[in-house]
């Protein structure tokens, strides 16, 4: 009895200490003033600015760490400190820090993708509006091609940063003709059993995969434009587990077990265990051949019936202990100079989001003659067969009914 | 204070600096999951009833698969851990003294991470890794599907041979410590009774192991019962662990399943308490004695 009393009291001594450590507390994200860059910038001199990002790719690491990082200090005199980590990751700390109502944080900027962008938008987690007192973005970029990030408002919570579309990777030492639509594919995949796979959503490449097949096999992309419509989904889905479940079969361990994610997807195709690769990034291929990871006959297509291109952005957290700083950093990464500088594939490769018809012609000239190596589809060949992202909320539904319609059927 | 006993009050105080932070981080984290559990203090608004999260896993099917599954996994990887680990304990301590230092090599598996482990088992076992081309070389396959299909067979092989390479080291540690104390004049004397060697080990050696057998039985399991690293290389995706599951839903999924990530923490949490309960509870009835865990 007197243990349990002992105990209790402990408790009850340690409630106020967990009600304040977890309420959450209501911060009140500053609004930007309308005050001219050049004072932003003055502001922000000498500081320094942590950017988050996902950390899992060597080669842009290394533009961050070099490119970025120089050309910040000599511009701005900022000095750029790359934090590698997950979205997913990322979103839960200030989740947290919200949470325990910490109004000045450590992360300043966030490269991040939009089913993240969405939860952390929901969640109060980010700074803005902002991305329309950048001058370089009212400069260079189209307005209308960044007004939704998944289907998701922007709402100037975000500064586009780069451009992808998804590609397939083959071996032409292996496969001569690729499988370059939907239909095709799915023969390819029957008559090659164990040839195939993709990696499981809610793996971010996998889920792309799925996404791809969903336009294709329900009448194309358009009617899912207007935004979620539970209805549609209900009638359309279907079509998609069919069309999945019916190669599953024929699919690398027969469908029973799927890559965790793109990485372990290229070990497999590196290795010749499957035939196909796939990235959301054109220029991945390139850059895994240049590390040696792929042989050279390695090459892209993209499928005919429509190959989903995203723009990828970057966003200040609410709680940034340097907003300033931010700011010039998330302008400078959509300049000239650094846009072209991330197009070179030696570099990164990421396509440019900057609108080609708001450059000089010497500017324009300058991505023109960026040599994107011979794996790398041209813009010219992506645009033709580009389509949009799917709003979130179908994104989220397709990943979670995928388990039970297709993964534990 | 009258409310409770002085004495007690000072030891309270001072045990503070365990207890402390004991209460404020393990206690406040568990506090704070099963809070989120019952969709309270989430990320995002929490629509649906208290126990919302609970009704969508335990209707799910796929969720008893995982913890079936995960429960196999940990239950033979454990118990091989075990079994291995005593045996090999017995024959290290029983080399002659010269040999005893070379033995020290056990501990090599113990200093690498869980991640390097199942990492050594990708690479050697799966069927474009190290095993799968020597058998090629040596003509004893023609090619990668040949090769048997250790990772994937949809037992978690996998898996229980990198739990097992890092635990059984780990039971041989805790066994030795205990064979260090023991008095080989008890076998001596066994044996010049006419005991056999079968004999010696299993009715005197073996319940002198029993508590580090049983410790280490416990740590072990509950440690690859809830453990993340190494299903994430090497395990498949039907039926997955539970830990990976629960770790899409926290990372990867929209932030409205939060609840239910943690319904599935809330749910592991208590069944490793029963379980270390109902263990020691047979076990104290088996050997009718008291025993430490």
């Amino acid at each position: 009895m007197n243990k349990f009393r002992s105990m209790s009291l402990l408790l009850t001594l340690m409630l106020p200490v967990f009600l304040t450590m977890f309420l959450p507390v209501r911060v009140t994200g500053g609004t930007l003033p309308d005050i001219p860059f050049d004072r932003i910038e003055a502001q922000a001199r000498g500081s320094r600015v942590s950017w988050y990002m996902y950390g899992g790719w060597t080669h842009v690491n290394t533009w961050v760490d070099t490119f970025v990082a120089k050309e910040m200090k000599q511009r701005y005199d900022i000095h750029v400190k790359r934090v590698p980590m997950d979205a997913g990751v990322f979103i839960n700390k200030l989740l947290n820090e919200k949470a325990a109502g910490k109004t000045t944080g450590t992360i300043d900027l966030l490269w991040i993708n939009g089913e993240n962008f969405k939860n952390a938008k929901q969640a109060g987690l980010l700074f803005g509006p902002f991305a329309g007192h950048l001058p370089h973005v009212k400069q260079y970029v189209d307005p209308d091609s960044i007004t939704h990030d998944f289907g998701f408002p922007v709402d100037g919570f975000e500064a586009p940063f780069g451009r992808a579309q998804f590609v397939l990777e083959y071996d032409t030492n292996r496969t001569e003709i690729p499988p370059d639509t939907v239909a095709a594919l799915k023969q390819w995949i029957m008559d090659n059993p164990g040839q195939f796979t993709y990696p499981q959503p809610p793996d971010f490449t996998g889920s792309a995969f799925i996404r791809h097949i969903f336009y294709a096999v329900t009448g194309g992309h358009g009617q899912y434009m207007a935004g979620w419509d539970p209805d549609l989904y209900e009638k359309n889905a279907p079509l998609l587990w069919d069309w999945l479940n019916q190669i599953k079969p024929f699919l690398w361990q027969k469908g029973r077990t799927y890559p965790k994610d793109n990485a372990f997807l290229d070990t497999l195709f590196a290795r010749g265990e499957v035939a196909f690769g796939m990235s959301y990034h054109p220029p991945h291929a390139q850059n895994m051949i240049m590390a040696g990871s792929y042989p050279d006959t390695v090459r892209t297509f993209a499928l005919k019936d429509g190959s989903i291109f995203n723009t990828h952005f970057t966003a200040i957290a609410f709680n940034a202990p340097n907003k300033a700083g931010a700011m010039v950093l998330a302008n400078f990464l959509v300049s000239v100079d650094a846009q072209v500088s991330k197009f070179q594939p030696e570099n990164w490769g990421d396509f440019p989001v900057l609108a080609m018809n708001r450059l000089t012609p010497k500017d324009r000239q300058r991505f023109e003659t960026v040599d994107l190596g011979p794996a790398t589809l041209t813009p010219d060949q992506l645009a033709a067969v580009a389509v949009p992202e799917i709003p979130a909320q179908y994104l989220e539904s397709l990943e979670q009914d995928w388990k039970t319609h297709v993964l534990d059927r | 204070m009258s409310l409770i006993g002085s004495r007690t009050a000072i030891l309270i105080l001072k045990l503070s600096p365990l207890i402390l932070p004991f209460v404020v981080l393990f206690c406040g984290g568990v506090f704070l999951t099963v809070c989120q559990s019952l969709g309270i203090f989430t990320p995002l608004p929490h629509t649906g009833g208290i126990l919302a999260a609970y009704n969508i896993i335990l209707s799910d099917p796929s969720f008893f698969a995982s913890f079936g599954f995960s429960l196999g996994v940990a239950l033979t990887s454990a118990a091989g851990s075990v079994a291995a680990g005593t045996f090999l304990a017995y024959r290290v301590w029983q080399l002659p003294k010269a040999l005893a230092g070379a033995a020290l090599m056990y501990k090599i598996p113990l200093i690498l991470p869980h991640i390097a482990v199942a990492f050594v088992v990708l690479i050697f076992w799966s069927q474009s890794g190290i095993l799968s081309s020597l058998a090629y070389h040596l003509g004893l396959i023609q090619s990668m599907p040949d090769f048997p299909n250790v990772l994937y067979s949809g037992w978690g092989l996998g898996m229980i041979l990198a739990y097992t390479l890092k635990g059984t080291p780990f039971a041989m540690l805790l066994i030795l410590a205990l064979l260090v104390r023991f008095d080989v004049r008890q076998i001596q004397t066994a044996a010049m009774l006419g005991a056999s060697k079968r004999c010696i080990f299993f009715s005197i050696v073996l319940p002198r192991l029993a508590p580090a057998m049983h410790t280490s039985f416990i740590i072990l399991f509950l440690y690859s019962f809830g453990a993340f690293d190494i299903p994430y290389i090497l395990s498949e995706s039907r039926p997955g662990m539970l830990s990976l599951h629960v770790f899409d839903l926290y990372f990867k999924h929209d932030l409205a399943r939060r609840p239910e990530a943690m319904a599935i923490l809330t749910l592991m949490f208590c069944f490793a308490v029963l379980f270390i309960i109902a263990y020691s509870k047979t076990v104290t009835h088996l050997e009718n004695g008291v025993r430490k865990l």
